[in-house]
Order: structure tokens, then C-alpha cells, then sequence
């Protein structure tokens, strides 16, 4: 079966492992533990793409979190079939690591669906709607507003980008 | 004759953390050095290190120069490696490295956390210090507001007392008289209720504010409050109206008049002449009880509603008519008591519509 590297990229703390986990493991913990360099989950999904039930392998790559994306970063991104970029609505300066994650998908992964998690909605007031539509015409990307914590939206943003990748029919071996 | 000893690499790696995996060009696991990690000779190399899949083009290239220097498997909790990958130029042949850096990992997985940790820490400690900040700025507005919404009605009441107490020859026409005392008593009534408002939050949120609640009827309620809202300051040339379900409710009637006289006073400020306000009771399908307070006025912008949501908080635009900013904040404490729901829908232009949703255990039974 084909699997698709989907790599997870944003700021510290914004809840990119907690995510991951709440959709491979279906689990949840409020307790902050950094990550280094990379952490690969696979996972197989059952997808609907084009109305039909399609059998995902996909490997998250839960990329260590920084402000800006680095060096490092953009080495473990190389070769993703599509990212899902992560900030944390409870942050006045959300929006900043995000473009700078998306900018850098854009210019080292061309073509390459995104998906945007506004995540920590249970404890955050909704986005404002200009910063959301900006977000996905700006990047054309999905948008979910996620919960980790109570697992609101977190199949819908990776079913979203899964569908995008499987039926562009690209980066898959 | 002598048998030559030469030395075989591989037997080093045995025992050490390092493992060595020559690949063919479909990635396949042509020999393995080393025993620290099972990577079964030939399979799909991409099986067993997953971190390859989507770096195929990567490693088709001549010089592959690939390092990837903290890869774990997330669900198993597998030792982290670093892997790497380079071409033997010799013989063409494509060389996985893979290191255990578990010590290594633990160290700088360490200092990651604790620089994550200070940095979230330090945000914290800065928005935390903003807050404190804007709520000692607001309340400082909200005191000079305060002293000046008691200044002009106590002035009122202090001129004209003094006015009436002043000797004159001649005793003051008896409808100036009693335009002095109309003048105290409206100015006195006024003092008592901004003070009935200050107590009325300091008691919410103290959690000192108890409910005397009681079965009564949203439809008495409501028509006591369209009768006083017409009377309102303001109210002339804007049409109130009444609609929706007449249903009785578990509730402090003198609460829910004091929400629905907060909203509909905030409407009559917010309004002109010839604008509309509506006070609906509406029972939804669910079983909730829907009082609203909806105008088409100016309505208000997100910041706008944030700020009026505060308390001590005016949005600048309303500033000149929105006496002490305690108006909502009551409202939002007194649904919060009745475990309601209070939402505002508003937005620049589109006027605004101020919603409290009871439970449908505050209904009766049959009406549920």
C-alpha cells in the first residue's frame, strides 16, 4: 500500500505532538514535553476521496517546534507529500511562525497541499474570519479549528490534507 | 603456508550502536554490519526506517548527502537515531548509516525543554504582566468614569438644593419649584441605581449575589419591559416591539427584567429615530428559552464587543453614551447565575443582537 510522509510544522508548545497523538493514538495528556528533532508516527486511515473509502498508510512526521523555520527544520521537511502547519490560538503572535512554516513549504515543497490547525479552540475565542480567510487564500489551504485536548475537528484537518495528497495522486511510494 | 588475517570492518560494528546497511537502487537491504537495530536483508528498506519514505529522489542522486540527526519512532518509543545516508564513490553502492544517540538525545531533549518551557514561561509572565496592566488602567478609567457619573446627578442634586434653600424676597414660581424637585428626585433615583449597579457586580463576582427565583411568566415580564423602555431617555421616534412564545420560566423575575432593561437601554443608546428594536421570547425546538434584545443600529466591531464585554470597559465609539460600561458585564454575571447562555451578533452596520439562552430545565416540563 502507498504511504505519504505528512510533515507537522509550527512554533513550540502549540500542540503539534498532542495533535498527532489525539489522531494516531486517540490520546491526550496536559503535560508539556518538549520534542527533538523528529518524532514518525505511522498510521493507517480509511479516507474518502472522490466518494470513495480509500485505505491511507501515512507517516507523520512530528518536526520539533520552533518560531521560525531553520535549517533543520527544512531538512526533515524534504520530500513530504503535504504539511499541516499548527499555532496556538490562546497567542497574540500566532499568525507570525505560521506564515513563516507555510512560506518555507511553499518555497521548498512546491505544489504541496497544506493544512492549517488553529488548535487549543476549547480554551481560545474563535479566530477573527479576516484572519482565516487570509490564511486559505493566502496559502490555499484547509483550515481547522482544533482541539487536541477534546479531539474536535483533529480527523477532519488530517482526512482534509490526506484527501488533497491521495487525490493529487503525488508523493506517494 | 601463513593464512592472511585481513580486517573485516563489520566485525566492529557487531556490539557497538551503529548499524550499517548497504541498499540497491530500489531500496532494497542488500547486507546489513552491525547488530543494534533489525533491518531485515531483503525487504524494502523503507519498512523498517520509515524516516526514507518521500526522500526517494533524494537518494536516486549520485552524491546523496542526507543527515537526519534525531529521528525516533513516536508510538513505540524506539531509541532515537541519527541516520544518514551517502554513496560509496567507489562502487556505487548506497550506505545507510544508522547511530543510536540516545545519550546524546536525553542531553539536548533536556535543554530543548527546559528552553522551551523558560520561553512559554517568559510569554506567560509577559502577558500576564500586559493583563494586569490593562485591567489597573481600566480600572482606573472605570474609577474616573464612576466619579464622574456620580458628580453630575449629586451636582444636580446639591445646585438645586441649594437653589431652594437660598432666602429670597419673593418665593419661586411653584413650577420652577417643581422643576427643582423633579431635577433631585431624577438625579437622586439615578445615584441609586449606579449604585445598585456597582453592588450588583462587586456581589457577582464575589459570589455573593444569590437568586430569589420563582415560576413566573416571560410574556408579564416583557411587557413591563416595553412599557419602561418606551419611557427611556432616548426612546422617542425608535419602535420597540414585542414577538414570540409567552412561557413561564424558573428564574429571579427581577433579574431577568434587570438583564433585558440593560440590553434594551444599551438599544435605545445605541439607536436614532426611526430605528427598531425587538424583544423576542422565543422557545427553541431543544427546549431552550431565547429572550433577545435584537436593533438595527450602528452595531459594533469584534474589538469593539470585546472591550464592552469588560468590566470597566466602553468602546471608544460609545463613550459619550455608555455611563458606567457596567451594563453588559451585569448581564453576562446574572446569565452566568442562571446557567444561561449570553451571546451578542454584531457587526459595524448591522446592528446587534444581545441573546440570553435559559436551559430547558428552567422550563416546565410540559412546555419542554
Amino acid at each position: 500500500m502507498k504511504a505519504h510522509k505528512i510533515v507537522v510544522l509550527g512554533d513550540f508548545g502549540v500542540g503539534k505532538t498532542s495533535l498527532i497523538r489525539r489522531y494516531v493514538l486517540d490520546q491526550f495528556s496536559d503535560q508539556y514535553r518538549a520534542t527533538l528533532g523528529v518524532h514518525l508516527y505511522k498510521h493507517t486511515d480509511t479516507i474518502a476521496v472522490e466518494g470513495m473509502d480509500r485505505e491511507v498508510r501515512l507517516v507523520l512526521w512530528d518536526i520539533e517546534g520552533a518560531p521560525l523555520p531553520g535549517e533543520q527544520m527544512m531538512r526533515y521537511a524534504l520530500g513530504a507529500s503535504g504539511a499541516i502547519i499548527v499555532g496556538d490560538l490562546t497567542r497574540d503572535d500566532m499568525t507570525a511562525p505560521m506564515r513563516g512554516a507555510a512560506d518555507m513549504v511553499e518555497a521548498r515543497l512546491p505544489g504541496r497541499p497544506i493544512s492549517i490547525a488553529l488548535n487549543k479552540s476549547d480554551i481560545a475565542p474563535a479566530p477573527d474570519d479576516d484572519l482565516v480567510a487570509t490564511l486559505r487564500d493566502r496559502y490555499g489551504a484547509s483550515i481547522a479549528l482544533t482541539s487536541a485536548k477534546t479531539g474536535d475537528e483533529v480527523p477532519r484537518l488530517f482526512h482534509a490534507l490526506g484527501q488533497r495528497i491521495v487525490g493529487a495522486g503525488d508523493g506517494a511510494v | 603456508m601463513t593464512e592472511t588475517k585481513t580486517f573485516d570492518p563489520r566485525i566492529v560494528l557487531d556490539g557497538a550502536r551503529i548499524v550499517a546497511v548497504r541498499l540497491d537502487d530500489d531500496l532494497v537491504v542488500q547486507e546489513v554490519a552491525g547488530d543494534w537495530c533489525d533491518v531485515p536483508v531483503g525487504e524494502d528498506v523503507r519498512e523498517s526506517v520509515p524516516a526514507l519514505i518521500g526522500l526517494e529522489d533524494e537518494l536516486a542522486q549520485d552524491l546523496p548527502y542526507l543527515h537526519l540527526p534525531f529521528v525516533t519512532l513516536g508510538d513505540s518509543h524506539e531509541t532515537p537515531a541519527a541516520i544518514s545516508v551517502q554513496r560509496d564513490w567507489k562502487s556505487g553502492a548506497l550506505w545507510l548509516l544508522l547511530r543510536d544517540v540516545s545519550e546524546e538525545a536525553a542531553i539536548q531533549e533536556r535543554l530543548v525543554h527546559q528552553h522551551n518551557a523558560l520561553s512559554l514561561a517568559q510569554r506567560e509572565l509577559s502577558k500576564a504582566r500586559d493583563a494586569a496592566l490593562a485591567a489597573d488602567k481600566a480600572k482606573t478609567r472605570f474609577l474616573a468614569n464612576v466619579s464622574h457619573e456620580l458628580r453630575t446627578p449629586l451636582n444636580v442634586v446639591i445646585g438645586g438644593a441649594s437653589i431652594l434653600l437660598k432666602p429670597r424676597k419673593t418665593a419661586l414660581p411653584a413650577e420652577d419649584l417643581h422643576a427643582f424637585v423633579r431635577d433631585i428626585h431624577d438625579s437622586g433615583t439615578l445615584l441609586l441605581q449606579l449604585v445598585d449597579d456597582l453592588i450588583d457586580l462587586s456581589r457577582a463576582e464575589t459570589g455573593n449575589l444569590a437568586l430569589v427565583e420563582e415560576w413566573s411568566h416571560t410574556g408579564v415580564i416583557v411587557e413591563g419591559m416595553v412599557r419602561l423602555a418606551k419611557a427611556l431617555p432616548g426612546a422617542e421616534g425608535i419602535e420597540i416591539v414585542q414577538s414570540g412564545d409567552r412561557v413561564e420560566l424558573y428564574a429571579d423575575p427581577r433579574r431577568v427584567k434587570q438583564i433585558l432593561l440593560n440590553l434594551i437601554s444599551n438599544a435605545v443608546k445605541a439607536c436614532k429615530p426611526g430605528n427598531r428594536i425587538e424583544i423576542a421570547t422565543e422557545q427553541r425546538e431543544d427546549g431552550c428559552l431565547v429572550l433577545s434584545v435584537c436593533d438595527n443600529g450602528p452595531g459594533m466591531s469584534k474589538a469593539e464587543l470585546t472591550i464592552a464585554l469588560e468590566p470597566f470597559g466602553q468602546p471608544k465609539a460609545h463613550d459619550a453614551e455608555s455611563g458606567t460600561g457596567l451594563g453588559l458585564p451585569i448581564v453576562a454575571r446574572l446569565a452566568e447565575l442562571h446557567q444561561a447562555r449570553f451571546d451578542i451578533a454584531t457587526a459595524p452596520g448591522s446592528g446587534l443582537k444581545a441573546s440570553v439562552e435559559f436551559p430547558a430545565s428552567r422550563l416546565p416540563a410540559a412546555a419542554r
